[in-house]
């Protein structure tokens, strides 16, 4: 059930205490706190709402409604990265693969040191992480998983590789099965909990910039679905709109220092594995990771549906062309890498979205090679018949020995490299030199501009980072909670 | 809604390029994954739109130079930074297109014999 409004009515301005931009895995947590704490909440959506199961998973028309520009995002570099990012209430939480990862202690305590993050307590975060399993009902498929994810999971086995089913925030029916579970996105979870507390969501709302005076913002200027536009006053602002268009609002607004100089990414690289049984699923993707290699590396597996697929083998298209028949046989995993690269946002005048670049380094690129011989070598050992590798020149690998020739052949360049995890483009922490905003995502430089979204995290986790983000998240809104009521 | 004007550069690049790539597509179904291709083409950020608009001049130019077939096998494999992810980007597009539509069409481009 749609439960956004329009906020502005007839109207074209609103005061409200305290405004959300964004109602992703920030802004939802941060509105249901504040709202159900007393306060006056308006939060404000670009994209649209859309019931879940309205729409089939990862497919293009997914794309089209809920993510922004229909998924077809780049960071510019060589070699450029595909990234994608939700657009619609809910945000990212409503399109991703649901996997639950708590954030790892030793990156914490890497943040807290390096970054000089206050009071980052690893038992608080740890507490908060127990709450949030309990409300998006954190858990492990019921019975057998897929079995594409069962592949993944044998191949590592078979190697001696560590590996596990990462939990999901799903809920399952009774007697229900892997396939049967439902998404307890945002707007399932915390969208509702907010609205319910008193908080308004609008959707269809765009912020343009934050009209700033000296040190304080106090309105957002935005543009409504129809195109008009319309005027947002407040005393408060938490912007939450991900880790590229938090970075680009700011900028827009005329805030300078550490914003969007540092974006972080996981970048990705795929292959499509064919077996002699039909593993394929068309709408969702497996649980399991090898987590063998981690922090340094990870692989899972993705959407595989036969367009996907069709993408997966583009690279290399006249040379594997012919498997795209055998699609129902075939499922895409990929290599995920923590990169030691950096990227950037960046405002331009007179341009609605900002330019985006990463730059890979030479470890990471080495990294990638190594990374995706070895997701071939773990395809193998779960019995794949052939590994078909996403970049252009690839060879078949049908036995190990052909990986060495993966290995060889593969250049960042030459691969379709992605990445669905963006993070660190506000960095939090006292230290002037590397952070955006403090210790609880207050923007420096400004009295009343909060950021509370992946853009806070100092680097990319390693591992799937809502978990690490909405506890962050639910930390920086409780220390907030507790000045402003006190005061 | 993308405007469907500012994305009809890419429309006659993106037809060859499917004509030549999935020679046994019929011409109804290549409509259909073309219009796709100029639709999200016109929802690209700006920044990215803007430079695709450049490259579709360019490549649009070509297509009126000389053997259109040998044209189109040049410049779909052209190894030059971003330039080359034009071509990418369009067969990209199309074939995620035709093979979540049609799943079972054939690598080039025919319909599977079930579909007959």
């Amino acid at each position: 059930m749609n439960l956004s409004k329009d906020a502005f009515g007839a109207g074209d301005h609103i005061e409200v205490e305290v405004l959300i931009i964004g109602s992703g895995a920030g802004g939802s947590p941060t509105a249901a706190l504040l709202a159900e704490a007393g306060f006056d909440v308006l939060i404000v959506e670009e994209g649209e709402w859309y019931d879940q199961g309205s729409i089939k998973p990862f497919s293009l028309d997914q794309m089209e409604k809920q993510y922004r520009s229909g998924g077809v995002t780049v960071a510019l570099g060589r070699p450029s990265i595909a990234y994608t990012e939700g657009r619609c209430a809910g945000g990212g939480t409503e399109v991703n693969s649901g996997l639950y990862k708590r954030p790892p202690h030793s990156m914490l305590t890497k943040w807290r040191d390096g970054y000089q993050i206050q009071n980052l307590e690893l038992d608080d975060i740890d507490d908060i992480a127990d709450e949030i399993e309990r409300d998006l009902s954190v858990s492990y498929v019921p019975g057998e998983s897929t079995l594409a994810s069962q592949a993944l999971a044998r191949g590592a086995t078979s190697l001696g590789w560590q590996n596990g089913e990462i939990p999901r925030w799903m809920s399952y029916p009774e007697r229900g099965d892997a396939l049967s579970g439902k998404r307890q996105s945002m707007t399932e979870t915390y969208l509702p909990r907010a609205i319910n507390a008193g908080a308004i969501l609008s959707t269809g709302v765009r912020v343009e910039r934050l009209e700033m005076t000296d040190a304080t913002a106090g309105a957002a200027v935005v543009e409504r679905r129809d195109g008009k536009a319309g005027r947002i006053s407040f005393r408060h602002v938490f912007v939450c709109c991900g880790a590229i268009h938090t970075p680009a609002l700011l900028q827009r607004s005329g805030i300078k220092g550490n914003i969007g100089k540092s974006l972080a990414v996981h970048p990705t690289v795929k292959l499509s594995a064919k077996f002699s049984e039909e593993i394929n699923v068309d709408n969702d993707v497996p649980v399991h990771q090898v987590t063998e290699f981690f922090p340094h590396s990870s692989f899972g597996g993705s959407a595989s549906q036969a367009g996907l697929l069709a993408l997966a083998l583009n690279d290399n298209w006249r040379a594997f062309r012919g498997q795209i028949t055998d699609w129902r046989r075939m499922s895409v995993y990929y290599a995920a890498i923590t990169s030691e690269g950096r990227g950037r946002v960046i405002s331009v005048p007179g341009m609605r979205d900002p330019v985006v670049t990463y730059r890979l380094t030479k470890n990471d690129r080495t990294l990638l090679a190594i990374s995706l011989g070895r997701l071939a070598l773990a395809m193998l050992a779960a019995g794949a018949e052939a590994v078909y590798p996403s970049f252009r020149g690839a060879p078949v690998v049908r036995r190990p020995a052909d990986v060495a020739r993966l290995e060889a052949g593969f250049s960042a360049t030459k691969a379709s490299v992605m990445s669905v995890h963006l993070c660190s483009t506000v960095p939090m922490g006292e230290d002037p030199r590397l952070c955006g905003a403090d210790s609880f995502g207050r923007v420096h430089g400004t009295t009343n501009v909060r950021v509370n979204d992946a853009s806070l995290l100092p680097s990319a986790p390693g591992v799937n980072p809502q978990a690490t983000v909405m506890a962050l998240v639910v930390r920086n809104v409780r220390r907030f909670i507790e000045e402003n009521v006190h005061a | 809604m993308p405007s469907r004007s500012s994305a009809s550069r890419v429309t006659p690049y993106a037809d060859a390029l499917l004509a030549r790539d999935l020679p046994a597509l019929d011409p109804q179904r290549r409509g259909e994954a073309v219009e796709f291709v100029a639709i999200r083409v016109a929802d690209l950020p700006a920044p990215m739109k803007l430079a695709v608009g450049i490259l579709a001049v360019v490549f649009d130019l070509g297509l009126s130079l000389g053997s259109r077939r040998t044209y189109i096998s040049v410049s779909s494999r052209l190894p030059i930074p971003f330039v080359s992810e034009y071509p990418r980007l369009i067969r990209s597009l199309a074939f995620a297109y035709v093979w979540e539509k049609w799943p079972d069409t054939r690598p080039d481009g025919g319909r599977a014999q079930v579909e007959a």
